[in-house]
């Protein structure tokens, strides 16, 4: 047999576009439409291995894999972050085997896929959110069988999430979920956001985007369609909040997004930076300054350290 | 015989197969996830007789081994299996409660639509899904949509649609979260109504 070397930088021509075959797209095809009839359900698929570990994006890599066209833009974040390892291969693998043209804007973008951020910018009816997804059940650390997660679904007993969260309030005398936040989606399912922020879950309400949620390694698929109610879950008296800093991005000072908190040094110094760097970067375009900026005069980026 | 003899009336499937069915396939999910918006079909497709382009497209997009199409009798012709067979390879029913798929005009007797599968409580993604092929769709406002997908309302009118068709709808939506969706193929559009979709018949 004859072996052929090829220059990486020419594409994959022996791959079908987007790397999955015709008959595999059809099956997540199939159940892409099944999930945005039936909003926040989570569909079997017939998960496939991709050449990239479980963890990595295997889930979210399929749908966008079964979604992209020659015309898309793709952008993929990975904690709000354009520049980060696993980002930046799920871009290079769509650049390279769908040969899509790529961006870091949100706004360019005709499908974005991500890793835990919803991007700070509103996202249009022409987009399409694709999540990674590591576990779909959002009953799974409660209930591990997966025959008594689907009867509790079918049955909308959710009375045991309720309790949870009844159990933090009694713990620490607040909801301390932070992150993969419930929701109830459209007074029906309750779901599991991925492990977003719970600063992103107001964010998936009444989207105007369609959003599809891709599990790899637990070959679900569930979905948003747009405008759909989505209401993270609490009770009267401890109405669901999400985080808010006293500290504004170090770089464009922006109060209104998610913040990293970045340590400097081991003298206790550190600063506050947006984890969406796109936001951060276009505001930084705009003549937007933070505190930790580098073209701000010295001595006055005092903010934030500890030792003073 | 010789493999000539049996495909030479054969009309041709997809140009590209991968990107004529990503492209039919982003139609359907834009449909199905706006309920009532009306999309263009973005390809050409040669339809065998007994079938229009939009649900030809539709099935050459989403069929294959793995689902049973149901043809209702006035599109179960000759060069319509012939056509899906050769294509998508998929097997084509005569028991409509087999049917992932099941196509009929509608002009045609639709009590078979009480006997599409609607999934079960617990998989409720294991329903049919039908395709009904219609002369004209438009967003003239016979019915006024709201629901998931939908920002506010969104008007749809199928021609010639029956009010049996809207006594079956309303059944449906009730079963909740099974169901049948539905999607209309004209010659050039589609639209489709999801199960979530409330339908007020004005």
């Amino acid at each position: 047999m004859e072996q052929t070397v090829k220059n990486p930088a020419d594409g994959a021509p022996d791959y079908n576009f987007a790397y999955l075959d015709e008959q595999t797209k059809r099956m997540i095809r199939r159940a892409l439409l099944k999930a945005v009839a039936i909003p926040g359900y989570q569909v079997p698929f017939a998960g496939r291995e991709m050449p990239m570990p479980y963890g990595w994006g295997t889930g979210g890599v399929q749908v966008t894999a079964a979604v992209i066209g020659p015309n898309d833009t793709l952008k993929v974040i990975d904690q709000g972050a354009d520049d980060t390892t696993n980002a930046v291969s799920i871009r290079q693998f769509f650049a390279k085997t769908a040969q899509v043209a790529t961006t870091e804007k949100t706004a360019e973008a005709s499908i974005i896929q991500t890793r835990h951020r919803i991007p700070e910018k509103e996202l249009r009816e022409d987009q399409v959110l694709v999540y990674q997804v590591p576990i779909p059940e959002p009953l799974r650390f409660l209930e591990p069988r997966e025959t008594e997660t689907r009867k509790m679904h079918a049955l909308e007993e959710y009375g045991l999430m309720h309790v949870k969260l009844y159990e933090d309030i009694a713990r620490h005398g607040h909801i301390a979920t932070t992150y993969a936040y419930p929701v109830m989606v459209d007074d029906r399912y309750v779901m599991d956001p991925s492990p977003t922020p719970k600063f992103d879950n107001p964010k998936m309400n009444d989207m105007a985007a369609l959003q599809l949620f891709g599990a790899g390694r637990e070959k679900r698929i569930y979905a948003l369609p747009p405008y759909t109610k989505v209401k993270s879950l609490d009770f009267e008296d401890h109405p669901f909040e999400v985080q808010t800093w006293e500290d504004e991005c170090g770089m464009c000072g922006a109060r209104d997004s998610y913040l990293d908190e970045v340590i400097l040094d081991d003298q206790g110094n550190r600063m506050f930076v947006c984890s969406d760097t796109d936001y951060c970067a276009e505001r930084q375009d705009a003549g937007h300054r933070g505190p930790q900026h580098h073209d701000q005069p010295l001595g006055t980026a005092d903010r934030g350290k500890a030792a003073e | 015989m010789t493999l000539q003899s049996q495909t030479s009336d054969l009309l041709p499937g997809f140009d590209h197969a991968a990107f004529d069915s990503n492209a039919v396939f982003r139609a359907l999910l834009d449909a199905m996830s706006r309920p009532g918006r009306i999309y263009d079909l973005p390809v050409n497709v040669a339809a065998p007789d007994g079938l229009n382009e939009a649900a030809t497209a539709a099935l050459l997009a989403m069929a294959d081994m793995d689902t049973t199409v149901w043809l209702a009798p006035s599109c179960a012709t000759k060069s319509a299996c012939d056509h899906l067979k050769f294509h998508c390879g998929c097997p084509i029913s005569t028991d409509v409660k087999q049917a992932d798929f099941a196509v009929a005009r509608i002009s045609d007797d639709l009590s078979f639509i009480t006997d599409l599968a609607v999934g079960n409580a617990e998989y409720p993604d294991q329903s049919a899904t039908l395709i009904l092929m219609v002369d004209e769709i438009s967003d003239r406002p016979s019915m006024t949509l709201s629901g998931p997908g939908i920002k506010d309302t969104h008007s749809l009118a199928i021609k010639d649609l029956p009010a049996s068709f809207h006594a079956w709808r309303a059944e449906n939506h009730h079963l909740f979260p099974c169901g049948v969706d539905v999607i209309f193929a004209s010659p050039t559009q589609i639209a489709a109504l999801s199960r979530t979709t409330r339908i007020e018949v004005n």
